[in-house]
């Protein structure tokens, strides 16, 4: 891995744009680790969305990647859901009962964003395809817009992170109408 | 006249004088009516017992007049009788008028279309009553036949479409899907004299489109042949089928993506657990986490049958019972 990004252009998250990045199963996880160390060397506090591993364990991921653990926060819609109770920290960790809770979800995307007002922030939403457990496509389709359109609102740049293939046709049509750049990893 | 022919027709003959009156009165008169000569002949007191309802003699009365206004005969002209035993029959009359031993009498002949009526009526009343667009079309397409589907489905009524053929141009107002559709038509019926299960997609008088499903057969002989263009209406069918695919397809993507993400999340804890990454208390949340997410798929799993079964009613019934195993 050289110093310079290689998944996101530069130019592309100045301008605020929304990307789909879509990678194979087995690096989802490393692409968010990649994605989290060359946003955070450009300057970006990352408020990273995580349905899939708890945010205690992503920050250890991160840290061993070498990436300050000050240039990021969560929405952690994992850990209550397994151990029952967690308490908030602001400005490191909003904690959602449920994946499936969208008005929560809905309601800590806008916390953190406030919380980090001021700051050069990117949300990263690891990863659409772990909502189709608790989701329909639908839901997650009017979800997804919903989470767009506050973040182009607000003025703030987002990557949502999915499986590639793993989403039906008529779902990845409608997510890839919502962002502005649809990245596949695989393809590099 | 020759009573000997007169009797043996097959049809009612009745010679009538002066004022209706009758002079003969023949022995399929006697069966078709139930009234005997010794009853008919001599009066025409027969008329008031064949048309026994004042305002419809009337009215058949009037149109007799009407018509020997301009003629001396009439031709087709079709009445109800009330016979003896109180049966209604259809009798389709032709007159003529002639003259013997210097004086003039009608002859009214009869013939009982009843059943021929009612043929045509139970005819007409199934091709009405059809669940499908039918139409009949004659030599040079015009349409000589349109039911009540036809109308109900296309919205043209049968008076705006017989006798014409640029319905189809309202049908199918896309002149290159139109030209499309001909020449498939016309590449089919080359090779047979009809054609099955032919899908098009017309425009409605409404502006829905409607998806059809088309069968034809050829109708006549001697080179005057007429076409049946029989159409189901399998938009629904369609959309059923369509959502039942989406159905699927998302049941497929809900079931095999989230179980591969359990299986690489299981396998990610693994490797960092032989990598010493993890406490105790890790392990057990990372692993909690995915017994949750699997029981989730189960409980979708069993949500999306019961959507099937249940609640798609759309859904044709072989797929449903296919799905509801």
């Amino acid at each position: 891995m050289s110093g310079v990004p290689d998944i996101v252009n530069p130019e592309a998250l100045e301008e605020k744009r929304i990307f789909l990045l879509l990678s194979s199963p087995d690096h989802v996880r490393e692409r968010n680790i990649e994605v989290i160390r060359e946003l955070s060397m450009l300057g970006y506090h990352t408020v990273v969305i995580t349905t899939n591993f708890p945010y205690s364990i992503l920050i250890k991921l991160y840290r061993g990647a070498g990436v300050d653990p000050g240039a990021v926060s969560f929405i952690d819609a994992v850990t209550r859901n397994s151990i029952g109770h967690a308490e908030n920290i602001p400005g490191v960790v909003h904690f959602i009962n449920n994946p499936g809770n969208l008005t929560d979800l809905g309601i800590a995307v806008t916390e953190s964003l406030k919380e980090q007002s001021g700051r050069k922030v990117c949300i990263l939403y690891d990863s659409i395809s772990t909502m189709l457990i608790y989701l329909s496509s639908a839901n997650i389709s009017k979800f997804i817009h919903f989470v767009t359109n506050k973040l182009r609102l607000m003025d703030v740049s987002g990557i949502f992170l999915a499986v590639e293939k793993g989403l039906d046709p008529m779902l990845m049509s409608q997510l890839t109408t919502f962002v502005d750049t649809v990245i596949d990893t695989e393809e590099k | 006249m020759d009573t000997g022919i007169l009797d043996n027709a097959l049809v009612m003959i009745a010679v009538l004088g002066e004022k209706s009156r009758i002079i003969s009165w023949n022995h399929a008169a006697e069966t078709i009516t139930g009234y005997t000569r010794e009853e008919a002949v001599g009066s025409n007191r027969i008329w008031k017992l064949l048309y026994p309802d004042k305002d419809y003699r009337n009215s058949v009365t009037r149109q007799i007049v009407e018509i020997l206004r301009t003629r001396k005969y009439f031709e087709n002209l079709e009445t109800t009788i009330r016979t003896r035993t109180g049966e209604s029959r259809i009798i389709l009359w032709n007159t003529k008028e002639i003259e013997e031993k210097g004086q003039f009498h009608k002859i009214a002949v009869g013939m009982d279309v009843t059943g021929q009526r009612e043929s045509d009526a139970f005819r007409e009343s199934i091709i009405d009553n059809a669940h499908v667009l039918l139409a009949v079309l004659d030599p040079r397409g015009n349409i000589q036949v349109w039911n009540k589907a036809a109308e109900a489905i296309t919205g043209y009524s049968r008076e705006e479409v017989i006798g014409h053929r640029d319905v189809w141009k309202q049908l199918y107002p896309d002149a290159v899907y139109r030209r499309g559709i001909s020449q498939q038509i016309a590449g089919i019926l080359s090779a047979n004299n009809y054609f099955e299960n032919l899908e098009t997609t017309i425009l409605t008088r409404s502006g829905d489109r409607r998806i059809i499903s088309w069968n034809t057969r050829q109708i006549g002989a001697a080179g005057a042949y007429h076409e049946i263009a029989i159409g189901r209406d399998i938009t629904a069918q369609h959309m059923a089928e369509a959502a039942l695919v989406g159905y699927m397809a998302e049941m497929a993507m809900r079931i095999n993506q989230p179980v591969r993400i359990i299986g690489d999340n299981l396998r990610e804890t693994a490797r960092m657990v032989r990598d010493g990454k993890l406490e105790p208390e890790e392990i057990a949340m990372l692993l909690d986490g995915q017994v949750r997410n699997a029981a989730q798929v189960s409980e979708n799993v069993t949500e999306f049958q019961k959507a099937l079964v249940e609640k798609n009613r759309e859904i044709p019934e072989a797929y449903r019972k296919f799905l509801g195993g």
